[in-house]
């Protein structure tokens, strides 16, 4: 650690003790005294805050919540009320400040008439309805400004829908009460930017319900300053904003891994047995399955579940086949250890098994004794304080914002039957004589072209969360990617795979730079999901033929070494391409002369031309 | 030092980035570039949190200095 990180972490520390606002602000103005410069590396994030009120508090909160996450990070924050020239001015120190992500809270009050409230009963529906228009294209116009400025993530709280309405319980017998005049604008805002995988709007009046309200925010510090937010609410906000930036950042978690005794469901199978244990349709029982249930919902969306028990595994697999209230089946775990190791080991080898970074998990269990113990082996496994209490279980489920993904993709989506396919595979595999043998057995067919409009979300999904095989691990945002995408002299290309299994869809991505005659692949990443069947060759192979046919005569490829990429760290070595120099940071510089030399393609993969 | 006391340093210390130690009654607003009017504004709603109070707006003016914090809290706890 360098002097200046062991300053930062010194005070950080007491933070981690107690996040309360006090700390957080403490923290922010001590580091800020630093004066820190702003390394530029993939660990590095630059956000902006502006809009319509005082919001360094925010700001400050935000700062050192995603220090905390581990990231350096420097912050802009907006003049009071200063948003649109921010947003207008190209020379603004809002775009000086380069922000990766920006967040614009713009208060209603802010942009409506002062006698608003006191005049909205006297509108007539019309007048109402354009007002209300007023309010959205008001935001929306920051947003596209900001949106044609920058390639930053831009986050935009919604309106709060006022508690008090001067129309009282009959609010909602107008057309357009009070209250439905700012959801509709919370609505039409979401609708503007439903498509935009650049624009996302927070959803400031929901998370406000769920803290309370009337908590939401000071009267002191609003009306002597005009603080948004109560010091409270402010934390909760931030975490709000941290869940867009882990997901940018590709810090997401992939997977559950589930204990079962008094966790799937209650009581001890191998001693109450089948009839024994508590699940059913009405308590106690019912509360296991309401947690089974939501887990099933992360599950259809992408989330990879998998077991880790102590158990006879004839005893627990006979609930997941014979128990009629059993709402997880075995087709839903992509890995399962029920057995009688210790759960550490267990889960070093799910992690092996399923192909995820041991940071990508999740772990439930009810024994204190057991998630001690794994936390203590792998710090970086998620492990989940489970309330003693089975009827809050589907509640801390739900409060667990650490599965977020920028977009859902249809690979999202079927997730869970790549990895049934998977394990099929893996038991071909055993049953095969060679390597080559099984992979001729696959009927691997490969897709790769530039990529087209309606694979870029999942291009950028990758790009956003793919570590293991990535040589240089940079992430692009959407706008990036598409810049790339316009830009004459770059090529983004997708690979999707299928095989007799099933269709893996986009799993590759990588992304040409062009200088001379020099083909530079800026990026080169695969899903962890189909590491070993060979498919970065036909890759590498189509990459060198294209290069070929434009009349280049090197291809260049970078290694950026990681923690979590050694598997590609031998892919140019293994191709045939030679060392031309070492970069800092033990990166490295490779070289293929296409006159002389070529990839090809394995004669087990069938690549389709477009 | 009573426990209102060491409260009350651990909000100032924290808002003004100053050891405990550091802090003097005469510590004046105007002449400690840190007491900015946002700092003022942290620490006085602090105060009022943690010491469930509030602060009349002449009064929030009048916070000169640190001994000034301490005599107008104290006057408002004791009555």
């Amino acid at each position: 650690m360098t002097d200046t990180a062991q300053e930062v972490e010194k005070i950080l520390q007491p933070v981690r003790e107690n996040p309360n606002y006090l700390n957080l602000w403490s923290a922010y103005k001590k580091i800020q005294a630093l004066d820190l410069p702003l390394l530029e590396n993939k660990d590095t994030l630059s956000i902006a805050v502006i809009g319509s009120s005082t919001l360094e508090p925010l700001a400050a909160c935000l700062e050192i919540k995603i220090r905390l996450e581990g990231f350096q990070t420097r912050t802009f924050v907006g003049g009071f009320n200063t948003y649109r020239q921010e947003a207008l001015d190209k020379n603004s120190l809002l775009y000086k400040s380069n922000p990766d992500v920006i967040v614009l809270s713009v208060d209603a009050a802010s942009v409506l008439d002062k006698m608003f409230i006191s005049d909205y009963v006297r509108k007539t529906e019309d007048e109402r309805k354009s007002l209300q228009d007023d309010l959205v294209s008001s935001v929306v116009a920051v947003i596209q400004t900001l949106k044609n400025n920058t390639s930053a993530i831009i986050l935009v709280n919604n309106f709060l829908v006022p508690v008090f309405s001067p129309l009282g319980i009959v609010d909602n017998k107008q057309k357009l009460g009070l209250k439905l005049f700012f959801e509709g604008a919370n609505e039409n805002l979401v609708d503007t930017f439903r498509e935009s995988s650049q624009v996302f709007i927070v959803d400031l009046e929901s998370i406000s319900g769920d803290f309370g309200k009337s908590r939401t925010i000071n009267w002191n510090t609003w009306y002597r300053g005009s603080v948004p937010f109560s010091e409270e609410f402010t934390l909760i906000l931030a975490d709000e904003y941290l869940r867009y930036i882990r997901a940018l950042k590709g810090r997401a978690k992939k997977c559950i891994v589930l204990d079962l005794d008094n966790t799937l469901w209650g009581g001890i199978i191998g001693e109450d047995g089948l009839e024994g244990i508590k699940l059913s349709n009405v308590s106690p029982g019912i509360e296991y399955v309401d947690f089974q249930r939501g887990l099933l919902s992360l599950y259809n969306r992408g989330v990879i579940l998998a077991v880790c028990s102590k158990n006879n595994y004839d005893d627990a697999i006979k609930v997941f086949q014979e128990h009629p209230y059993q709402v997880l089946k075995e087709k839903h775990f992509a890995a399962m250890r029920i057995n009688w190791q210790n759960k550490a080991a267990s889960i070093a080898e799910l992690a092996e098994e399923i192909n995820i970074g041991l940071d990508s998990m999740v772990f439930f269990d009810d024994n204190p004794v057991e998630r001690a113990q794994v936390s203590l082996a792998h710090p970086e496994v998620l492990v989940v304080e489970l309330p003693k209490n089975p009827r809050l279980y589907r509640e801390t489920l739900e409060h667990l914002t650490v599965f977020d993904v920028l977009s859902l993709t249809k690979e999202d989506l079927v997730r869970g039957e790549m990895y049934a396919g998977k394990r099929k595979r893996a038991e071909l595999e055993k049953s095969a004589e060679s390597i080559e043998d099984f992979l001729r057995t696959l009927d691997l067919k490969v897709k790769i072209q530039p990529v087209n409009d309606f694979d870029t979300p999942r291009v950028v999904q990758l790009i956003g969360k793919t570590n293991q095989f990535n040589l240089t691990t940079r992430r692009y945002t959407d706008a990036e990617v598409r810049q790339f995408r316009e830009d004459k002299s770059a090529i983004v290309y997708s690979m999707a795979v299928t095989d007799k299994f099933g269709d893996e869809g986009v799993v590759g991505v990588s992304i040409i730079k062009m200088k001379g005659t020099d083909w530079w692949i800026d990026s080169l990443l695969m899903s962890c999901r189909v590491i070993g069947r060979s498919v970065e060759t036909a890759l590498l192979a189509k990459i060198a033929s294209d290069a070929r046919a434009a009349k280049a005569k090197k291809l260049i490829g970078e290694y950026i070494p990681t923690k979590k990429n050694p598997p590609a760290a031998d892919l140019y070595e293994r191709h045939g391409f030679t060392m031309s120099s070492e970069t800092e940071n033990n990166g490295t510089i490779w070289e293929l002369n296409i006159d002389t030399d070529t990839v090809e393609i394995p004669d087990w993969i069938d690549l389709q031309e477009e | 030092m009573t426990e209102f006391e060491d409260k009350l340093l651990d909000i100032i210390s924290k808002v003004l980035l100053l050891d405990k130690d550091e802090i003097t009654d005469d510590l004046r607003r105007k002449d400690f570039e840190p007491w900015d009017s946002m700092a003022h504004l942290i620490l006085v709603s602090e105060i009022e949190s943690e010491f469930d109070m509030f602060f009349e707006d002449e009064e929030v003016v009048e916070l000169w200095t640190v001994g000034d914090i301490k005599r107008v809290l104290a006057s408002k706890l004791s009555s």
